[in-house]
């Protein structure tokens, strides 16, 4: 029997989520026409049901409330998983909570693993070699994981999402009696929705729109906040801009915030200090608009406009707005 | 309360970065390897949960090559107790895996109610670590992690993270492992007389030797780089010609439609 490639997915609210859609994508690739593809949710019976349209052939299901998902309960419950799929690869999406997992699970399962990864080959002699960013996206390696088992988190965006396929997969119950004891007493106390953030969060997010202090004031921001609703995108800030209380620390890209690696990063009036250039310089596509042609971000960006960004970026809202007959 | 930072050395923001003569992995030659990132958080968020609980102490803990000693220095420098560095196999090993499992096993015998880590090393960005010490010891983990205190119930902590699912709020009862992503405050710098005072400051080490005997079956790395590339430079940005900010508009969605395609 080939063995199988297991897909460690997150669908809240019964919706897969992007990341997980990708993973399904990628395990096709790589169980190949022999192997198979399963899955294992900790979300209960409406997360497992919304994954079988990825075709997966089987689902190991646990219901575990999301206030006490620990990265400790799901690691257990995905290890019992993976043996009883007789898996060789678990993939899941590179968020939060599968850059949580993915140590504990491969010392649990006893695998290699990798994070951030953005592309996964098997050599000839069956060996799996990923490539992934380093140092801030300014280089990437090529890593060999060794041994028959390994643990990948795929970085968000990397790869295509998978088409959905029609198919009945069986259902496995997984026993929460594998979750350490000392996991149940950690609890999510709270949960609110980013503030100050319209649209989806930022991690997330296919587009991303940030200002700096080019805007000036924090009210002046708010032209951010309108390109980005008129995109759909989520919205950034820089160092500048939650330092000095204009937005919420929760916005702030770079060093000492958010890495995002989206498909399109619009960067407004951001100088392009290398602590902001760290978390988004693998963004897919960057355009810049800044007063000043010296500026260092114009060096990273693929599409440059030196100009004031109080005049600019309405002008643009306005055209995307058209384009996308929003108005 | 007795808190352990894990601190891996990286090569400065400024260094120039290069592939080493195989080809394999970063040339470190020329490069000054420093406590830098997301762990200078982690050194200062350390120092401040000590400042609020006296009594409590800060050890550093490094795993790699003899550069860790200066890292660990620089940590005693602001304020850490004591420093332990956990000797790297002599052939040297990149894997993180390896790394948790030699750092877990100096950990199981040293005292640690916390330990903080960043939420990834700024050079690898693998993140991987402080979740693997803590399966590996047997105790929760919590990554991405800010705005970190002494829980309202004595021995625990509590925190929140931006996730993709909104801003968590999390109480969590120790021992635990977290990741972290800022501290309360930027990391403070040394006072000199301190950086003075570090330099005769004793470390203790953990020969390979001792880690290989506790690891036994598992001292293997579970992976080795095969490659360190750098990107073809990006060669600059393609200048917009406007005369109104309209055109402009106009001219760059064109281009993102069309030429990026990024955009519907
Ligand atoms: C330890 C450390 C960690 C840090 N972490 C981060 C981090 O995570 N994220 C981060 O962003 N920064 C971080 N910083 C700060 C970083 O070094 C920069 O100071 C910061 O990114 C600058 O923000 P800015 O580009 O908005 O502001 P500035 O550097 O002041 O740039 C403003 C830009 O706006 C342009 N401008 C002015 N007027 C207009 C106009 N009308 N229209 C268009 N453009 C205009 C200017 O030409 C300029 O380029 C960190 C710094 C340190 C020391």
């Amino acid at each position: 029997m080939t063995p199988s490639v297991l897909v460690l997915a997150e669908s809240p609210a019964g919706a897969v989520s992007g990341p997980t859609k990708e993973a399904f994508g990628v395990a096709r690739t790589l169980a190949g026409p022999d192997g198979s593809v399963a899955a294992v949710t900790t979300g209960g019976p409406a997360a497992a049901q919304a994954l079988a349209s990825f075709g997966p052939r089987d689902i190991w299901v646990a219901d575990i409330p999301t206030e006490s998902t620990t990265s400790g309960a799901v690691a257990a419950l995905a290890a019992r998983a993976a043996q009883e799929s007789a898996s060789a690869i678990v993939l899941v999406g590179g968020t939060t909570f599968g850059r949580d997992v993915v140590g504990r699970l491969a010392v649990r399962w006893g695998a290699a693993a990798a994070t951030g990864v953005t592309e996964v080959t098997r050599t000839d002699s069956g060996e799996l070699r990923v490539r992934r960013p380093v140092f801030g996206g300014r280089a990437t390696e090529t890593r060999t994981l060794l041994g028959p088992r390994a643990v990948i988190a795929l970085r968000p965006h990397a790869f295509g999402a998978a088409s959905e396929i029609v198919g009945t997969p069986a259902m496995h119950l997984l026993d929460r009696s594998v979750i350490p004891a000392n996991e149940v007493a950690a609890r999510r106390v709270s949960l609110a929705s980013a503030d100050g953030a319209s649209g989806p969060p930022l991690p997330d997010a296919t587009i991303v729109v940030s200002g700096g202090r080019g805007l000036r004031t924090a009210a002046n921001f708010s032209l951010i906040e309108d390109l980005a609703r008129s995109l759909g995108a989520a919205v950034g800030a820089s160092r500048a801009v939650t330092d000095a209380g204009w937005r919420p620390p929760s916005l702030q890209v770079g060093q000492t915030g958010r890495a995002v690696s989206p498909q399109l990063y619009i960067a407004v009036g951001i100088s392009g200090a290398i602590q902001h250039l760290v978390g988004m310089i693998s963004s897919r596509t960057i355009v810049a608009i800044n007063t000043d042609p010296s500026a260092p971000i114009f060096k990273v960006a693929d599409y440059g406009i030196v100009g004031d960004a109080l005049t600019l970026v309405p002008a643009l809202t306005q055209e995307i707005r058209k384009v996308r007959g929003l108005s | 309360m007795n808190i352990v930072v894990l601190i891996k050395p990286i090569p400065e923001a400024e260094s120039r970065l290069r592939a080493s003569s195989d080809g394999r992995q970063l040339d470190p030659e020329g490069i000054r390897f420093v406590l830098a990132g997301y762990d200078e958080s982690a050194v200062e968020q350390a120092l401040l949960l000590k400042e609020n609980a006296p009594g409590s102490k800060v050890h550093a803990v490094s795993f790699g090559p003899v550069r860790c000693e200066e890292a660990l220095r620089a940590a005693i420098a602001l304020g850490a107790d004591n420093a332990t560095w956990v000797e790297a196999p002599p052939e040297g090993s990149d894997d993180p895996i390896l790394a948790a499992r030699s750092l877990a096993a100096a950990l199981t015998s040293a005292p640690h109610d916390l330990i903080l880590g960043g939420k990834h090393a700024g050079d690898d960005e693998e993140g991987l670590v402080p979740s693997a010490i803590a399966e590996l010891l047997g105790i929760p983990s919590f990554g991405s992690v800010a705005d970190l205190r002494p829980a309202g119930n004595p021995g625990g902590i509590s925190f929140a993270r931006v996730t993709e699912a909104g801003v968590e709020k999390w109480e969590v009862p120790l021992p635990c492992v977290i990741g972290l992503q800022q501290a309360w405050n930027d990391p403070r710098t040394a006072k000199l007389p301190n950086i003075l005072k570090s330099r005769k400051a004793p470390i203790e080490k953990i020969d390979w030797s001792k880690t290989l005997a506790a690891l036994a079956a598992d001292s293997q790395p579970r992976s080795v780089s095969e490659r360190f590339a750098l990107p073809a430079p990006r060669t600059g940005a393609k200048m917009i010609e406007f005369k109104t900010p309209e055109e402009a508009a106009e001219k760059l969605v064109r281009l993102l439609r069309e030429e990026a395609k990024v955009f519907p």
